[in-house]
């Protein structure tokens, strides 16, 4: 540990005592070190989506019964997961983005919050009006609202302590991605790709909101925070600077202003290199010929040092996109052997349909291979200089706008689109949620005007052609040498996040609603049809002893029954159910987490 | 590195859908599990403003529903249907793959025969 963060750390511990105002490390890294909680969306700070839990396990997982629900109130598709901080769960809706404190003990609301928001955010939210969670930190819990407000409430009376603005729904910018807390600060995205917003992630002080910095993903060298000489990248098989202007070169004019490259998805920081990595978004429009250039950094995975903002590597994935494949998917931080070599690696499974092993520490690429066999529209990508080789028939800016591009795999939403794949250190192998889709794209010429959609194409989407007939997979992957270990296929695409346990059992659920375990081997344990289909992500903790497994159910769109089903105050015609007034103290209609334990003996 | 394993899950599930009409059911395998019965019914019942005689009448539809689907495709083809209207791209996953498609119109024809079967009025 540097000098400085155990400055920071000894500092911390006095701050917190004081009550001064000095930026005080937080305490979400140490909870997440207690396999009891789960303290932020992804378990841990490296993205690895894993739980030293081992109560249940691969024999009895088959015996997991109900324990409760909880309905949100909301019908609409219900991203993220819930956070476990001893005895209080923390949980998160869509838009209007309410917020509940639920006792363990009994399901009772300790508190609620729902913000006060314009629902003209709404229609500029592409993708449904989803939140991917809370944050916890220092006794705070941090809603980033869809109108781009971060707040601060008290996590034990849901008070109000601050609030900032991070952007401004006017010009299309909403947020949807959870806000980060690393070390001392909180980091917050934007999105908005399809209605040409700049993207950038910002940092803030955790005690008053205060931006410490902002890192812009297209323009000038210094809203990038780059050094031209100093910031890295994978350049004909070696690590080179990036030079100036790196991304103003690769833009007409000033495009790049309208440029996207947003910032919405799960970010991981790697304490003791003192490093955040994240990746950005598709560059605005999504028609290629509007904006010849490879369009950097749209598609980028980017390490950032925490304190400065500085870039010390960057890696473009898909320079010139042609078809949304959007960079913002995880960043699992994971020491693991990379062709024999044992490193501190970076995987990214992105929306291209490639997954990617980097050295997290230099940023050379190491692995770079498909994911789905049926990705088409490279052939592979160039080890040497770091890029794709497109194959023409697929590239939708060679055929131009106005024609239809066909057959081109994966679809825009990717072979993974947010939905995060969990890590294993005990396997060693990567479990992750896929989509088997391919699509016909066809582009067309779009003027900006602010606050409306700037897209630019049209598409249509069809399970992968010449397979078998599903549009999903469930797989294993082994990041060392880019190959797949097993690939269990479903029907539709899986949209959950992953989890995995030290009981060897891996959890994902289905857009059917079922939740599902398997074993190490891909082998179908359990499953669980909750009311309605799984967009959220799976979570575990233990209380008084239990070990639970929770989800959210909800796809957006009409809800089935466990979300209506009537259960709550004035229904009295529902005469088979009777009076059941006390629910009211309990569930609302909407949205449903489902939460899981073994039988007692 | 073990190699991938496919499990022959999927063409099974999708046989009888394609050869199954309405009238004559395919197969009578009755396997759907008291929640799923429960589920439907509550839904079914909450349609017609929860009036207590529904309780037998929806009970009557699933009944049927059930001799005439396995309770995993009667999932898949009401998830089709029901999110056929599901806005935006993520709908295209349901509106625009065709086997999809034809899920949910299979499974809506099945739903309208039982539905009249049973005085049910279509909500």
């Amino acid at each position: 540990m540097s000098f400085q963060s155990r400055l920071i750390c000894l500092a911390g511990g006095l701050a917190l005592v004081a009550g001064a105002a000095f930026a005080a490390d937080s305490d979400t890294a140490r909870l997440t070190k207690d396999p009891k909680n789960w303290a932020m969306q992804a378990g841990s700070m490296d993205n690895h989506r894993y739980s030293e839990l081992k109560q249940i396990n691969s024999k009895n997982a088959k015996n997991l019964t109900v324990a409760w629900t909880f309905s949100t109130g909301v019908l609409r598709g219900h991203e993220g997961g819930p956070l476990v901080i001893g005895d209080t769960m923390y949980l998160h809706s869509p838009f209007p983005n309410k917020v509940f404190a639920i006792a363990l003990e009994d399901q009772s609301i300790r508190w609620k919050y729902e913000p006060k928001q314009d629902p003209t955010v709404i229609p500029v939210m592409c993708c449904d009006t989803v939140n991917r969670g809370l944050a916890y930190a220092n006794g705070k819990i941090f809603l980033q609202q869809a109108d781009t407000t971060l707040v601060a409430l008290d996590a034990k009376t849901g008070n109000e302590l601050w609030k900032v603005k991070v952007g401004d729904p006017k010009l299309g910018e909403t947020t949807t991605n959870t806000p980060h807390v690393f070390k001392d600060k909180i980091l917050t995205g934007i999105s908005g790709g399809e209605f040409g917003v700049r993207g950038r992630i910002t940092a803030h002080d955790i005690n008053t909101g205060k931006v410490l910095w902002k890192a812009y993903s297209t323009g000038p060298d210094n809203e990038l925070i780059v050094d031209p000489n100093k910031t890295m990248t994978w350049t004909d098989g070696k690590m080179a600077p990036i030079g100036a202007n790196s991304s103003l070169k690769t833009w007409q004019g000033d495009q790049w202003k309208l440029g996207g490259g947003t910032t919405w998805g799960w970010y991981s920081y790697d304490p003791a290199l003192n490093m955040v990595y994240y990746g950005t978004g598709n560059p605005s429009t999504w028609n290629p010929r509007q904006r010849p250039g490879d369009n950097k950094w749209s598609m980028t995975i980017f390490a950032r040092d925490l304190d400065t903002g500085m870039a010390k590597w960057v890696y473009q994935m898909t320079p010139h996109d042609e078809w949304d494949y959007d960079g913002v998917n995880e960043m699992i931080l994971a020491d693991i052997k990379v062709k024999g070599q044992p490193r501190k690696a970076l995987v990214h499974f992105d929306r291209n349909g490639f997954a990617y092993t980097m050295d997290r520490v230099s940023g050379e690429l190491l692995v770079a291979e498909k994911y789905d066999p049926v990705v088409n529209w490279a052939t592979h990508i160039d080890m040497k200089s770091g890029r794709p080789q497109v194959v023409a028939k697929y590239s939708t800016d060679k055929n131009g706008p106005d024609v239809n591009t066909k057959g081109v795999c994966p679809s825009a939403l990717g072979t993974k689109d947010q939905q995060p794949a969990s890590f294993s250190p005990k396997t060693g192998l990567f479990y992750v949620p896929t989509n088997h889709v391919c699509m016909d794209y066809e582009p067309f010429q779009i003027e900006y005007t602010a606050g409306q959609p700037y897209v630019g194409s049209t598409l249509s989407m069809y399970a992968a052609p010449n397979s078998h007939g599903g549009m999903g997979n469930f797989i294993a992957w082994d990041a060392g040498t880019g190959k797949m270990v097993w690939s269990k296929p479903e029907r539709f695409s899986v949209w959950s996040g992953a989890l995995s346990t030290a009981g060897d059992v891996v959890f994902y659920g289905t857009l059917e609603g079922y939740l599902k375990a398997v074993d190490l081997n891909g082998k179908e344990l359990w499953k669980f049809k909750t009311p309605s289909g799984i967009i959220g992500n799976v979570t575990t903790w233990e209380y008084k002893g239990k070990q639970y497994v929770g989800v959210l159910s909800g796809i957006g769109g009409w809800a089935g029954i466990g979300l209506a089903a009537g259960l709550t105050k004035g229904t009295e015609g529902l005469g088979a159910v009777g009076g059941y007034k006390d629910l009211a103290k309990y569930t609302e209609l909407g949205g449903v987490l489902t939460v899981f334990a073994l039988p007692d003996r | 590195m073990k190699p991938s394993r496919l499990l022959p899950l999927l063409p099974t599930l999708l046989l009888p859908l394609s050869t199954a009409p309405a009238a004559a059911p395919a197969v009578q395998v009755d396997d759907f599990p008291t929640s799923g019965r429960v589920e439907y019914v509550l839904e079914c019942m909450q349609k017609h403003d929860g009036k207590y005689e529904y309780l037998y009448k929806c009970s009557c539809v699933v009944d049927r529903i059930a001799k005439t689907l396995r309770y995993d495709d009667y999932v898949a083809m009401s998830v089709a249907l029901r999110n056929q209207s599901l806005a935006g791209e993520r709908g295209g996953e349901f509106r625009d793959e065709a086997s999809v498609r034809n899920m949910a119109s299979k499974y809506k024809e099945i739903e309208a025969g039982a539905n009249k079967a049973c005085a049910v009025p279509q909500r």
